[in-house]
């Protein structure tokens, strides 16, 4: 990885919590991929699996605006996250997770939780937060609600370092 | 009764008869046209290079060949896992097909991926015998494409491999181009100070080494899927689509740097065996090696997909666009690389002395011993040496000492301000960079997709010094050549540790046949399974074998030239299931020489 390649991965760190925000608002531009759901505004539950290396199903259909309770369960051997975005919004989310594989927070099958809570300055940490996203440990199972805004090109991707790239990401259709 | 027994029988054969496919293969005279020169060569069903075979997993195969030729031939199955009487190395698995003769092999498919075939007689396969094999799997990909291509490489020479031998025989630098020239000593001179040039030379010349020897052969033409860089073989695709390109190397002697400018590659699969999927701008590919990788191609425009020998002595090249005919930049091939002091401190009976400043305490970086628990294969990749522009100080708040168990001293960041790789002596001239300053493919980044074998301690470990002497082009094992050696017994059951000590200069491509190569890059249970292990000059390389094969093998360097000149030798695995055992008797009673 080269100086400026880490420069764009630090800084997109640190403007992920921005890019949910602009999410958040809805803008309608094809950007943006919904904000966070609330449970019980959730019209059903999809269960999506997650083996080494894709997805099942590897496409769902939502509603314009429809909140969906997704249940990720992580059935691989491997580390695998489930994070709704477009296809740029995964691109920079690649930058980060390329840094936590490099930092050791993803090592194969196993989340460093000391590392990723680490302080790494300005408050910033390597925690794997974000509300549209899960990042799962072989075995464990977690929730993402989510509200779809407009239609718009969105995938549910993960981009632990090259399962993206391989083809672990499934389209988001709109009926 | 009767009825349902039978029914229920023939439901039974069913699957067995659906899956079984005969295949014919014919081995031909044929014509080989590089772009640079027509040459006869040998190839199949009337090609060099011959068909892409594709099975399935699960398949029992039938494969007649038929020998065209006025000489005896064979085919070996690179890679599969089969019965050792049809893994097709004459006076080792069987006596080989006569002029004229059909012989039909038949094994079951019990894996899946991209692997090749070839010639295992006398210097058929430099001579365009070989051919590609893929495996669909029983079950889905662990990845996504939207279409496929096998990329396979050769090093077309205008000469026949045996001339090429008996050239080599008679003088080991024939073909190399690249020697140091009485003006580069002056240069050195006026660099480095008369002394230490000399003593440079010196030190070459006690070796039996000439400087330059990263490759033996100059002067080939590189082919993809048998076209030369002005045929340009084009492979086409639509934007946006996800490509699997399947590369196999089936040079006699070449290794390429592969990249694709303008395309991330992600190597999803090596030697046949999934891989947890790296993304990489280079790779290198030994000879016989394979590795697959996804490129996503977005916009409207060709992209060329460049193979440089590893000595920059030539290249292969090829094109991915969305239309026939379309071309992008061919780049100029890169200074080569020169050995350093560093790659030949392997070699026995030097004065290590004199090597002041090398620090051997790190040579064995790829075995697992004294890596505390870290993973340091994941770190490789990282050269800090170029982070200078980044702003640590906004990273005050990092508390390294969290890091417990990191021990920053043992990493290969280049510290020396080289690159490094663990897989390449400290101080290497012979490691290899992105044309783009980006990432270079190590074997440290492999790990296994799904690990085949459970970890488990080897049973014995097995010291195979990869020898030899450059000024009479003899290369061996353990310093006795092939046809002076006493096979490697080995025990059905056992895993043996093989520790691998390169005391050569050239790096040599290692294949076991019929059983797997596991690769030790310190990643424990998620080392990867190959079939072609590249040692390189100066290192030492530990490889695992679960021994679930019966039967007698080949074990060899995969140059040709090498494996020729004595650098292979045959595996006895003893015991194991009777019938099995009783084949090797026999065959041992027939032997015929290799």
């Amino acid at each position: 990885m080269n100086a400026s390649k880490l420069i764009v991965a630090a800084a997109a760190m640190s403007m992920s919590a921005a890019t949910l925000a602009a999410g958040a608002h809805g803008g309608g531009h094809g950007a943006s991929s919904g904000e966070p759901g609330k449970a019980s505004e959730a019209s059903r539950t999809i269960t999506v699996e997650m083996y080494d290396n894709y997805y099942e199903p590897e496409e769902i259909s939502v509603k314009p605006g429809e909140t969906v309770r997704f249940v990720v369960e992580n059935k691989g051997n491997l580390v695998h996250e489930f994070n709704v975005g477009t296809p740029d919004m995964h691109e920079a989310h690649q930058e980060e997770m390329m840094m936590m594989v490099e930092h050791g927070v993803i090592q194969g099958g196993k989340l460093n939780q000391d590392m990723m809570n680490m302080d790494m300055g300005n408050g910033k940490t390597m925690k794997h937060d974000d509300p549209n996203s899960v990042l799962l440990e072989p075995g464990q199972s977690k929730e993402v609600i989510w509200k779809f805004s407009d239609k718009g090109n969105i995938e549910f991707a993960c981009n632990v370092p090259g399962h993206y790239q391989a083809g672990m990401y499934g389209d988001v259709n709109f009926e | 009764m009767k009825t349902r027994l039978l029914t229920g029988l023939l439901s039974l054969l069913m699957p067995a008869m659906v899956m079984a496919g005969e295949y014919d293969l014919t081995v031909d005279r044929v014509k080989i046209d590089t772009g640079d020169f027509v040459k006869e060569g040998i190839g199949y069903n009337g090609a060099s290079p011959g068909p892409v075979m594709r099975f399935k997993e699960g398949e029992n195969v039938k494969i007649n060949v038929t020998n065209n030729l006025d000489e005896m031939t064979s085919i070996h199955w690179h890679g599969l896992i089969l019965p050792f009487d049809q893994d097709g190395v004459p006076g080792i698995s069987f006596p080989g097909i006569k002029p004229g003769e059909t012989f039909t092999y038949e094994f079951p498919i019990q894996q899946a991926g991209t692997y090749w075939f070839h010639s295992h007689s006398g210097f058929q396969e430099p001579d365009g015998a070989y051919g590609s094999i893929v495996i669909e799997p029983e079950g889905r990909e662990p990845f996504r494409y939207d279409r496929e291509y096998v990329v396979q490489l050769t090093d077309k020479h205008p000469h026949s491999g045996d001339r090429i031998m008996r050239n080599l025989k008679m003088m080991p630098d024939y073909y190399n181009r690249e020697q140091q020239t009485v003006g580069e000593f002056f240069s050195d001179v006026s660099k480095n100070g008369l002394m230490n040039t000399v003593s440079d030379r010196m030190a070459w010349g006690g070796m039996r080494m000439m400087k330059a020897d990263v490759e033996d052969i100059h002067g080939f033409t590189g082919l993809i899927n048998g076209k030369g860089p002005s045929q340009n073989w084009t492979g086409i695709f639509e934007p946006g689509e996800r490509i699997r390109l399947r590369f196999i190397n089936s040079s006699a002697m070449t290794y390429f740097d592969i990249r694709i400018p303008g395309l991330d590659m992600t190597v999803v699969q090596a030697d046949g065996n999934n891989v947890q999927p790296v993304s990489v701008d280079e790779f290198r590919i030994g000879v016989a090696e394979t590795y697959d990788v996804i490129v996503r191609p977005k916009d409207e425009q060709a992209y060329t997909i460049f193979a440089e020998s590893m000595g920059r002595s030539g290249y292969a090249r090829a094109t991915l666009a969305p239309e026939e005919g379309m071309e992008a930049a061919v780049p100029q091939l890169r200074e080569p690389a020169r050995l350093t002091m560093a790659d030949m401190s392997g070699m026995a009976g030097m004065d290590h002395g004199s090597m002041a400043g090398m620090d051997h305490g790190d040579m064995n970086m790829s075995s697992s011993e004294g890596m505390g628990g870290m993973d340091h294969s994941s770190m490789e990749g990282m050269d800090h040496s170029n982070m200078k522009g980044m702003d640590h100080s906004n990273m005050e708040g990092m508390d390294h000492s969290g890091m417990s168990g990191m021990d920053h001293g043992s990493m290969a960041m280049g510290k020396k301000g080289g690159p490094s790789d663990p897989f390449y002596a400290k101080g290497s001239g012979l490691v290899p960079t992105a044309a783009n300053g980006g990432k270079f493919l190590s074997y440290a980044d492999l790990k296994a997709q799904d690990p085949l074998y459970e970890l488990r301690e080897p049973t014995r470990e097995i010291e195979l010094r990869l020898t030899g002497n450059m000024e009479r082009y003899t290369w061996s094992i353990n310093g006795v050549k092939y046809e002076d050696a006493d096979p490697i017994r080995l025990k059905y059951g056992e895993r043996v540790r093989f520790k691998f000590v390169n005391e050569t200069m050239m790096t040599h491509p290692m294949h076991l046949h019929g059983m797997w190569s596991i690769l030790d890059v310190g990643a424990g249970q998620w080392n990867p399974i190959k079939h072609t292990i590249s040692v390189n000059p100066g290192t030492t390389v530990y490889m695992e074998t679960e021994v679930d094969e019966p039967g007698q093998w080949a074990f060899h360097c995969h140059l040709s030239y090498h494996a020729a000149a004595g650098m292979f030798r045959k595996v006895i695995v003893e015991g194991g299931p009777e019938s099995a055992q009783a084949k090797t008797d026999v065959l041992v009673e027939d032997g015929g020489e290799v």
